[in-house]
């Protein structure tokens, strides 16, 4: 699909201030890239949903100039502006006494759409969504949580906006719930690419969904703008590495792939083999395999006691735990996969479920420095820019 | 009890009984009709609220007998002045609850509203007084029970509703025609309430047990006693 009309927003030193004097956002320069999700995070009052809410004029600047597509947003129409603008929010704001369908046509019937095609324009958008259609005719409270959030997303794009505003659009629902919107949101964005802005207080789901990240300091100031991968290889200060987190050097593995990963294919052997066999080939653990398939751990210390021709098949193995999918996995997962291996190597299968060989935490370790020799080859341009923009603003 | 008196009087007491429902009804829609450019008023300029609620508790305040001879003066010894005392008495029950019921819509739904682009009066009708109806119509209820009950006070300045055969029944102290008008009344007002039951449940196919519930409490919270 091809990125369908704009939806670059600019701001350009946008500061709001509130009559009791609070400064809510601090001449704010920030552009957010047709087509890419642009996180907004920091903490309580920090003005990130200031921010997110002068864009579709909810919240007027106190001073600046906020540009979509290059034109100042003040001089157009403010409902206008906003058909063009899908809105979430995190208690989904759905219209209680509208059904499902007639929630998601909302945008096309003040677009003067008649109420069929925007009924059928809702039933193809529940399906976007992931939902039954056969929810459509249904009342808002006859949701779970998960649900209504959907059905908020499947209206905020109902009119096809090039621009999505996302205020804590998650946070209300369970963490699986949660990890599930997420990922429906990354798929649909791999589909759509709009111009999306979302507010979290979560850092977590900041890397996961983000294709950038502008992390704010209390006050409406950004400490930090930069994609999620740079963000947790090179905080530009305290308040960003805090923020981020102490396990930041494990979470940024996950941007780090497994392609080009050495693999041991030596302490392998079939479920035909025998414990002779295993005793033979000298590895402490050996892994076992049925079909190509990988069965289990066997630890060669308890082999001792049994006849060298009893094949393998018949020997008590360990379970695998998890394995990972060598080139699609990320370093993280091949991380994880070893530290819960009883013999602290991680099975490495392809795509489909093939075992490939096992890696070694040495093997992971190369990786990982070949991985972070890359990210900061990569993210060196614009890191710099963000280190010029901290230093003009120290820390509270 | 006489049974006969009320076939032989069946006329009178279908007459009386007319009168007294255009006289509980109408003041009923009256006040509705007022209150609710004076309710949307009053959610919206938080500061137009406590001298209007002064004003009505003063108004709910004043005996109804004082209130129709306040207005003969102006109106006679008519229905309108009734009406309009009865319309005075709705409007000080329904406007709490057309005020409670716009300020309970919920404040993300009215924000959502205004970010997918409604204009401030298509979110007023299309979106708050529908979610409003609920609470607005328990107000309507209280209002038309009450008019319907006071119009028998009307009788004493003459305008006649089935008060006519409270007096006339005292007068003549003949019990069968109070116990006749006694029951009339309050089956009228059960019969008005049942039927603006209906309404609601017609009107809101959406409201949910829970938020059913929830707005009973509201009501109890905003309802002034008859």
């Amino acid at each position: 699909m091809d990125i369908p009309g704009g939806g670059l927003i600019t701001f350009e030193a946008v500061t709001k201030r509130y009559p009791d004097g609070t400064v809510a956002v601090d001449g704010l320069d920030l552009e957010v890239p047709a087509g890419k999700t642009m996180v907004l995070v920091g903490p309580s009052g920090c003005g990130k949903t200031t921010t997110l809410r002068m864009i579709n004029r909810l919240v007027e600047p106190t001073q600046g100039t906020i540009l979509l597509d290059g034109t100042d947003i003040k001089e157009r129409n403010p409902a206008h502006l906003r058909r063009g603008i899908g809105y979430v929010i995190q208690q989904t704001g759905l219209f209680p006494h509208r059904t499902v369908e007639d929630n998601i046509a909302t945008v096309p019937v003040l677009n003067g759409w008649p109420r069929k095609k925007a009924r059928g324009r809702a039933d193809e958008l529940l399906t976007l969504v992931g939902l039954d259609p056969a929810l459509a005719k249904r009342y808002p409270h006859q949701l779970s949580g998960g649900q209504q959030q959907r059905v908020g997303v499947a209206r905020a794009l109902a009119a096809d906006p090039p621009v999505l505003l996302m205020d804590e659009p998650f946070s209300a629902v369970d963490p699986v719930v949660r990890a599930s919107l997420q990922e429906q949101l990354l798929s649909l964005q791999a589909e759509l690419r709009k111009t999306i802005v979302l507010v979290t207080h979560d850092i977590e789901e900041a890397i996961k969904v983000g294709d950038l990240v502008a992390l704010f300091r209390p006050h409406g100031k950004i400490a930090q703008l930069a994609p999620p991968e740079e963000l947790l290889a090179a905080p530009v200060d305290d308040y960003v590495a805090d923020f981020v987190g102490f396990d930041r050097g494990i979470r940024r593995l996950s941007f780090v792939s497994t392609t080009g990963l050495n693999l041991d294919t030596s302490p392998l052997l079939p479920a035909e083999s025998t414990v002779a066999d295993a005793l033979a080939n000298g590895r402490p653990w050996i892994c076992v395999t049925d079909a190509k398939r990988p069965v289990g751990w066997v630890d060669t210390a308890t082999l001792g006691a049994l006849p060298g021709d009893t094949p393998l098949r018949q020997v008590r193995a360990e379970p695998i735990g998890h394995s990972f999918t060598a080139g699609t996995d990320s370093l993280r997962a091949a991380l994880d996969a070893a530290v819960l291996s009883p013999a602290g190597l991680a099975v490495a299968v392809d795509g489909d479920g093939s075992m490939l060989g096992v890696a070694t935490f040495e093997q992971l370790r190369a990786a990982i420095q070949r991985g972070a020799a890359q990210a900061a080859d990569n993210g060196h341009g614009k890191q710099a820019r963000q280190v010029q923009h901290a230093q003009e603003d120290p820390l509270p | 009890m006489t049974w006969s008196w009320i076939s032989t009087n069946g006329s009178l007491i279908w007459q009386l009984t007319w009168e007294n429902i255009k006289l509980g009804v109408l003041p009923a829609l009256y006040g509705l009709v007022i209150s609710l450019p004076l309710g949307v008023i009053a959610s919206r300029w938080r500061w137009f609220y406590p001298p209007v609620l002064t004003v009505i508790n003063v108004l709910y305040a004043v005996p109804s007998l004082a209130l129709f001879i306040a207005l003969i003066p102006a109106f006679g010894l008519t229905d309108t002045t009734v009406i309009i005392a009865l319309t005075v008495f709705s409007l000080c029950v329904i406007l709490p609850n057309v005020v409670a019921g716009l300020r309970g819509v919920p404040a993300a739904v009215t924000q959502a509203a205004t970010a997918m682009g409604y204009g401030p009066l298509r979110r007023l009708v299309t979106v708050e007084l529908p979610l409003a109806v609920p609470v607005i119509l328990a107000g309507l209820r209280v209002g038309v029970v009450a008019s319907i009950s006071l119009a028998s006070v009307g009788q004493l300045i003459g305008v006649s509703s089935l008060g006519y055969l409270f007096i006339d029944g005292l007068q003549r102290s003949f019990p069968t025609e109070i116990y006749v008008g006694l029951v009339l009344v309050i089956a009228l007002a059960l019969v008005c309430d049942l039927i603006l039951v209906a309404v609601k449940r017609a009107l809101t196919p959406w409201a949910a047990r829970p938020e059913r519930q929830r707005q009973r409490r509201l009501r109890q919270l905003t309802e002034v006693a008859p």
